[in-house]
């Protein structure tokens, strides 16, 4: 728990924001930098860099930043709006509850979009059955922010032959190469295609006095105990709280948002640490809980005002979900990789970014070489090996001893498109351990989007095969039934039919609510979300100290 | 034999601890601290706590099927069935039954294949391999499967990955802090030695 300040619940505080994570610990800190009192409320406990740890059966395994895998927060899913929904082993939307979100226990890949992600519709035209648009914003609206997130955020990276402009350099330079990158490298530069090095939000030099990364190699699904990868809880959320101007409250698990006799939201309801309920009373809310959570709240706030959920006038929350498509195809090589040292990612090929209308499908993508599920050890065993090793015995030993050091995976990231079928919304029948409808996912990929993974994994097994692999296997083409990226559920635009909040965030509905997150996103972009939701964290903290200066909340 | 799972899905399903089925999955939640705690009040060499003794042969000769201690340790060496033992005494309390009906089962083909052994432990290594063959897709053997590799490669407080032998026979060297290079590849790549790192 934090020593500082505490607001009272009865009395409105100028902001309640709801989610610390990518977009929510931005807004904090620059709201409450600016001298508003601010009310964070999070869900999930508030834990310091000293109680990270490399526990591979605790963190990965009993889930211990995603609240477990057991009946406290159970998710269903399915594929089809016809049928039902089951409930997922694994949540099907995947991140991570507590202070600082899911930027605490991502990979840190902090790719910028392009141009292009923001008017591709325009430019390629409408595609039947989908609802891909435009943006309201363009890149060179968001550029300064992305900027912004790079110095202060703190990104490591160097310019690359297909980057957009960008308007200062980047503050530290790239992580040290991998032998993963060293690989891709190789196999890209006899396949005529550009390795860059990657863009991550994880020090490779000191900066604004947080110390640079140790090589631990536990980035993936973990904490960073040196405080190296750049989540709010190691960036923004000291410098909110060190105002006096903002109270993370965490376990606090929202579940209504109330509104007055106007229609404005007045009171956030939640569950405190101990189950009961409580009511923090706001001039103005900030909705930032992710692109599930985001929606579930909207739809279980309806009321006879609002009896599609609030600020659904649009019937558009939880809508277009996005995933991002993904590939991976996977290699052993003759000498040691010990890909399980330093962080996942040290080089990308945007080389297939672009929709290229030679293929017979939309979409483009990112390719990157990391050691994925293998960079730890029980992670490894499990999944690791090619498939056809055998399971147990000494042949299963003897591969089991020679490939941990030895592999690497390969992916493909890359275009979702927004269907309006894949959907966030309410279970009608299995509850959470508060009784609230559990978080129902609706998910098929697009036949563009398979594709286009089918397309990509190609080409990563071309550059395994020009890389020297000794042995390459693919993972399967499929559907997709697990995300961590949880994109265009309460989408932004200037049609109040047709997307939830407008260019600045704020409901079409609700003019003191502010949705900023994964569920903001238009587009999908080719892979790597949480760069861009924090680009639009800190130009949606411009524009609603802009609106407040006016007095127009 | 069984090749592994083939599926995105069930490769992530497998890797949330649900392999093997749903006895083994259901309360993994909490194994963490209780297991832990556990583990490290135990000595090297303690009786068990939690499993029957006879069980634990059992268990101990199954994980020594799954990962043999031969020219290098295996499961027995790294102290698996201690693991084991701890998880069942904590999270895995009320799969406990579970297992123990399904090595009933297993003993009952024992003495159906062999009239000189009443069980696992007791049958030639070559009538286990034997057996656990025509078992290995079975939801008794996923879950003792699982359950082996974490022992095998989980943290040692955990009772099991003894001296670190599991991560030995990996290659995994666990250490906070690493300098470039880390591997022959970047190592040629930029330079830096020969490669030998």
């Amino acid at each position: 728990m934090s020593d500082g300040i505490r607001f009272p619940t009865r009395e409105p505080v100028d902001f309640v924001i709801i989610g610390s994570g990518a977009a929510g610990g931005v807004l904090a800190k620059e709201l409450a930098t600016s001298g508003f009192d601010v009310v964070v409320l999070e869900q999930g406990p508030y834990l310091r860099p000293s109680e990270f740890s490399h526990d591979e059966l605790d963190v990965i395994f009993n889930n211990a930043y995603s609240g477990g895998t057991s009946g406290d927060f159970p998710q269903t899913y399915r594929q089809k709006e016809t049928e039902r929904a089951e409930v997922a082993g694994f949540p099907a939307a995947y991140y991570a509850r507590m202070v600082g979100g899911s930027s605490v226990h991502y990979s840190a890949n902090f790719w910028r979009l392009r141009p292009l992600d923001f008017n591709e519709r325009s430019r390629l035209g409408a595609i039947p059955g989908t609802g891909f648009a435009d943006w309201p914003l363009t890149y060179e609206e968001l550029e300064p922010y992305y900027t912004k997130v790079d110095w202060e955020i703190g990104v490591s990276g160097a310019p690359g032959p297909f980057d957009p402009p960008r308007s200062k350099p980047y503050p530290v330079p790239p992580m040290p190469l991998k032998s993963s990158g060293a690989l891709l490298e190789q196999g890209a530069k006899k396949l005529g295609l550009h390795a860059q090095p990657a863009p991550v939000a994880i020090l490779s030099q000191p900066h604004n006095g947080r110390p640079a990364c140790i090589h631990c190699g536990f980035c993936m699904g973990f904490g960073c105990e040196a405080n190296a990868k750049s989540s709010t809880l190691a960036t923004m959320i000291p410098l909110a709280e060190a105002t006096g101007h903002c109270e993370i409250r965490p376990l606090s698990t929202v579940y209504k948002l109330e509104t007055d006799a106007d229609g404005r939201v007045s009171d956030v309801l939640y569950f405190d640490a101990k189950g009961a309920s409580q009511g923090q009373k706001a001039k103005a809310v900030i909705l930032a809980a992710n692109g599930a959570e985001t929606p579930r709240l909207l739809l279980a706030s309806e009321s006879s005002r609002f009896p599609d959920g609030l600020a659904n006038s649009s019937g558009k929350v939880g809508k277009y979900l996005m995933f991002n498509s993904h590939s991976s195809a996977n290699a052993m090589f003759e000498h040691e990789l010990n890909e399980y040292k330093s962080i996942q990612c040290t080089r990308i090929i945007q080389d297939f970014y672009e929709s290229d209308s030679k293929r017979d499908f939309y979409g483009g993508g990112v390719i990157d070489a990391r050691p994925f599920l293998s960079a730890t050890p029980i992670f490894y065993a499990l999944n690791g090996l090619p498939p056809d090793t055998p399971t147990w015995g000494p042949e299963f030993k003897r591969a089991l001893s020679e490939g941990f050091t030895r592999r690497l995976s390969i992916l493909g990231s890359g275009t979702s498109l927004a269907r309006e079928s894949n959907s966030i919304s309410l279970d009608p029948e299995l509850k959470d351990r508060h009784g609230r409808p559990a978080l129902r996912v609706t998910y098929e990929d697009h036949p563009d989007d398979l594709a286009l993974a089918a397309f990509l994994q190609d080409r990563c097994v071309e550059l395994m095969e020009a890389a020297g692999a000794s042995k390459i296997w693919r993972d399967p083409v499929e559907v997709q039934s697990i995300t961590a990226h949880l994109l265009g559920t309460c989408r932004m635009g200037d049609d109040p039919q047709e997307s939830v909040v407008d260019r600045d965030h704020r409901s079409h509905d609700v003019p003191n609510l502010f949705i900023c997150d994964g569920s903001s996103l238009v587009t999908s972009g080719r892979g790597q979300p949480t760069m861009t939701i924090q680009a639009l964290a800190f130009r949606a903290a411009d524009r609603i100290r802009e609106f407040s200066k006016n007095n127009e909340i | 034999m069984q090749q592994q799972t083939k599926t995105r899905r069930d490769f992530l399903l497998a890797s949330a601890g649900l392999v093997g089925g749903g006895w083994l999955a259901a309360n993994w939640p909490g194994v963490a601290e209780a297991a832990k705690a556990a583990g490290a009040a135990r000595a090297e060499g303690a009786t068990f706590r939690n499993l029957e003794p006879r069980d634990a042969a059992d268990l101990e000769a199954i994980a020594a099927q799954i990962i043999p201690d031969d020219d290098s340790p295996g499961a027995t060496e790294a102290g698996v069935v201690y693991f084991m033992d701890t998880a069942l005494g904590s999270v895995f309390a009320g799969q406990a039954a579970g297992l123990a009906a399904g090595l009933a089962d297993l003993n009952a083909k024992v003495v159906a294949m062999d009239a000189d052994a009443d069980r696992f432990a007791g049958l030639d290594p070559a009538k286990q391999t034997e057996l656990l063959r025509a078992e290995e897709s079975s939801a008794f053997f996923g879950g003792v499967r699982f359950m082996t590799l974490c022992g095998f490669l989980a943290m040692p407080a955990y009772g099991g990955n003894r001296n670190h032998l599991g991560w030995d026979l990996i290659g995994f060297d666990h250490r906070h802090a690493w300098q470039p290079p880390f591997g022959y590849y970047d190592a040629k790549a930029t330079g830096k030695g020969d490669g030998n790192v």
